[in-house]
């Protein structure tokens, strides 16, 4: 019996004008994912991984073809209702981490929920716990400006993953990291992935970092080429 | 609910943590609603004084084509002729003197009344330093407003001099009506003896009626009975008087309302300018908020929620430190011996931060819309 698939792309393209051109990020690409693979996206500037990424976070809507995520068919969902799905079921780990600078760490955290029906207890115990997770327990009332790049990175792991999504979409989460620093973040994923069950896709132009992850693909002008599994 | 009260939470940590643009944003809306309160304390200050109501019983007689109290020259004896017209309570002769008799900020008003009727002429009036006996025992001694007195720096036992009369402070009183704040009480004849118009001539007659239905016809009598008199008379209702009187200031206060719309203008651009430059400044801020799930209307809520409470607090600043400085200072503006104490009341008062907070989310409409409207990628990439 095959995996339940978190994820699956089919012939998926993404075309935009720029200026008198067309642009074509994606073409036809073809992708499963199951739920709990770490799988990292591999390729040169311009490939393509970011558009991907932003489709499978749902803040973009391919052109042609048909994107199931969690179950659920995105390009079926109105703007409202992809919002919410996007709240519910999608992180997204940024490379230049994207914290409020003058929040705490612990309100840099709780943004995602703020909205959410959910009592202030309850959102502070879920804040706790989070940023515990990512071990930053004793920072919670610092500054972005106040961390270290891996602590910062660490933080917006703790709030992509405070709302409990399925899929963590992270978009070269080392790339501004030093290498011991992003060695623990990469650690942080490989848990998040193993014993927490997240569905993590990766962009990374580091083949260290792919190394972490279950499976890598080599996306190139906007084709999946081949894939490597670790 | 409880999102929005986040977001209202949200809106008031970022705009504490941006002190300085805070704080400037908070200064220009104060500045302007400080204006527009001024503005709006004086039309409605010339309201009150200008406009009849049911309440009003009061008519004045003057002497026919008067200019000024000083033209204005009646016989004291009109005033027992005038208690015997049928619909008239009280009828108190008065000696008006002023410094000066047109338009001014800073005019001085001597009121002459018999000494048995100050009280029906003002029986509102309350001393609160000196006495009333003292008044009473002493010829040239006065009564002075509270308002001209803290104006003046005078208390019990001074003496000073304004248009040639001089006299000595008995007491200082205090009346809900501002007029009576304003002016200086002396005794009839010693003003008529220092204003060396003589014995037996006054400026005007205060006449009280019943009711204020009784106004049109008390005048009408009145006039009609000293038509052929050696002075015809022209008799109206003190507020109507002081409409008439003070067209010059009805002129120039006209004029202020633009200041108003001004105030209210420049408070718009700014606070709209101060959050679409936030809106900009906050683009990738923004897009992250709507990656993580936040729609775009907690976006836009967002920013007219920090428009909001911008003007809110500038509002209640601007406002408040106008109304203060107001009532502090004691604004008058007087013209022909009427007195137009500017002061706010409750309702521009509570207009004016209403107005600041409706103002400030009016202003934050175009910047929410900007922040709400950008594709999420687009602004990312930005």
């Amino acid at each position: 019996m095959s995996a339940e698939m978190m994820i699956q792309c089919r012939g998926i393209s993404k075309c935009y004008r720029k200026g008198s051109q067309t642009v074509t990020p994606l073409e036809k690409l073809d992708l499963e994912v199951p739920r709990g693979e770490f799988l990292a996206l591999m390729g040169p500037s311009g490939s393509g991984k970011t558009t991907l990424l932003n489709l499978l976070s749902g803040i973009d809507n391919p052109t042609d073809g048909s994107l199931i995520i969690a179950g659920t068919e995105l390009a079926k969902l109105g703007r409202r209702a992809l919002t919410k799905w996007r709240a519910r079921h999608v992180g997204y780990i940024f490379q230049l981490y994207h914290l409020v600078p003058v929040l705490t760490a612990f309100e840099n955290v709780e943004l995602p929920l703020l909205l959410s029906p959910m009592s202030r207890r309850d959102r502070h115990q879920r804040v706790s716990a989070a940023l515990e997770l990512v071990g930053l327990g004793d920072r919670m009332h610092h500054t972005p400006s106040e961390l270290s790049g891996g602590q910062e990175q660490r933080v917006a792991i703790a709030r992509a993953l405070v709302a409990d999504p399925d899929l963590l979409v992270a978009d070269e989460p080392t790339g501004d990291l030093d290498r011991e620093a992003a060695s623990k973040i990469l650690d942080l994923l490989r848990q998040l992935s193993r014993q927490h069950g997240k569905t993590i896709v990766m962009v990374t132009h580091d083949p260290r970092a792919a190394e972490a992850a279950d499976r890598t693909l080599q996306l190139e002008k906007g084709i999946l080429l081949n894939q490597t599994r670790s | 609910m409880m999102a929005y009260v986040n977001i209202v939470v949200l809106a008031t940590k970022q705009l504490l943590r941006h002190r300085v643009r805070s704080l400037l944003t908070v200064l220009g809306v104060a500045s302007g609603m400080f204006l527009f309160t001024s503005v709006e304390s004086l039309q409605r200050s010339l309201g009150r004084a200008t406009e009849l109501s049911a309440a009003d019983t009061t008519l004045v007689v003057y002497r026919e084509n008067r200019f000024c109290p000083s033209t204005s020259r009646l016989p004291e004896h009109y005033a027992e002729e005038i208690r015997r017209i049928p619909g008239v309570r009280e009828a108190v002769p008065v000696k008006i003197v002023v410094n000066n008799c047109g338009a001014s900020l800073d005019v001085i008003t001597f009121r002459g009344v018999p000494e048995d009727q100050l009280r029906r002429f003002a029986p509102d009036i309350e001393v609160i330093a000196g006495s009333e006996e003292a008044w009473r025992e002493q010829d040239d001694a006065a009564l002075l407003g509270e308002v001209f007195a803290r104006r003046r720096g005078l208390n019990p036992g001074d003496r000073f001099d304004a248009a040639g009369i001089t006299v000595s402070v008995a007491g200082i009183i205090r009346s809900p009506f501002a007029q009576d704040n304003n002016v200086a009480y002396v005794k009839l004849p010693f003003l008529q003896r220092a204003s060396k118009t003589g014995l037996g001539v006054v400026t005007q007659f205060n006449v009280r009626v019943g009711a204020s239905k009784d106004l049109k016809p008390v005048a009408a009598a009145i006039d009609a009975r000293f038509k052929t008199d050696q002075v015809p008379t022209n008799t109206r209702p003190e507020k109507a008087f002081f409409a008439e009187i003070a067209a010059e200031l009805i002129e120039l206060i006209g004029f202020t309302r633009w200041l108003g719309v001004g105030a209210v203008l420049a408070v718009t651009a700014l606070v709209g300018n101060a959050l679409l430059l936030v809106v900009r400044g906050r683009v990738k801020e923004n897009a992250v908020l709507r990656t993580l799930g936040w729609p775009a209307r907690a976006i836009g809520a967002l920013v007219i929620s920090e428009g909001g409470i911008l003007s809110l607090i500038g509002g209640v600043l601007g406002v408040g430190l106008a109304a203060g400085f107001l009532r502090w200072q004691s604004f008058t503006l007087g013209n022909e011996g009427l007195t137009l104490a500017v002061a706010p009341d409750a309702t521009v008062v509570a207009g004016g931060i209403a107005a600041a907070l409706v103002l400030g989310v009016l202003a934050s409409l175009w910047p929410a819309w900007q922040a709400m409207s950008r594709p999420i990628v687009k602004n990312l990439r930005d």
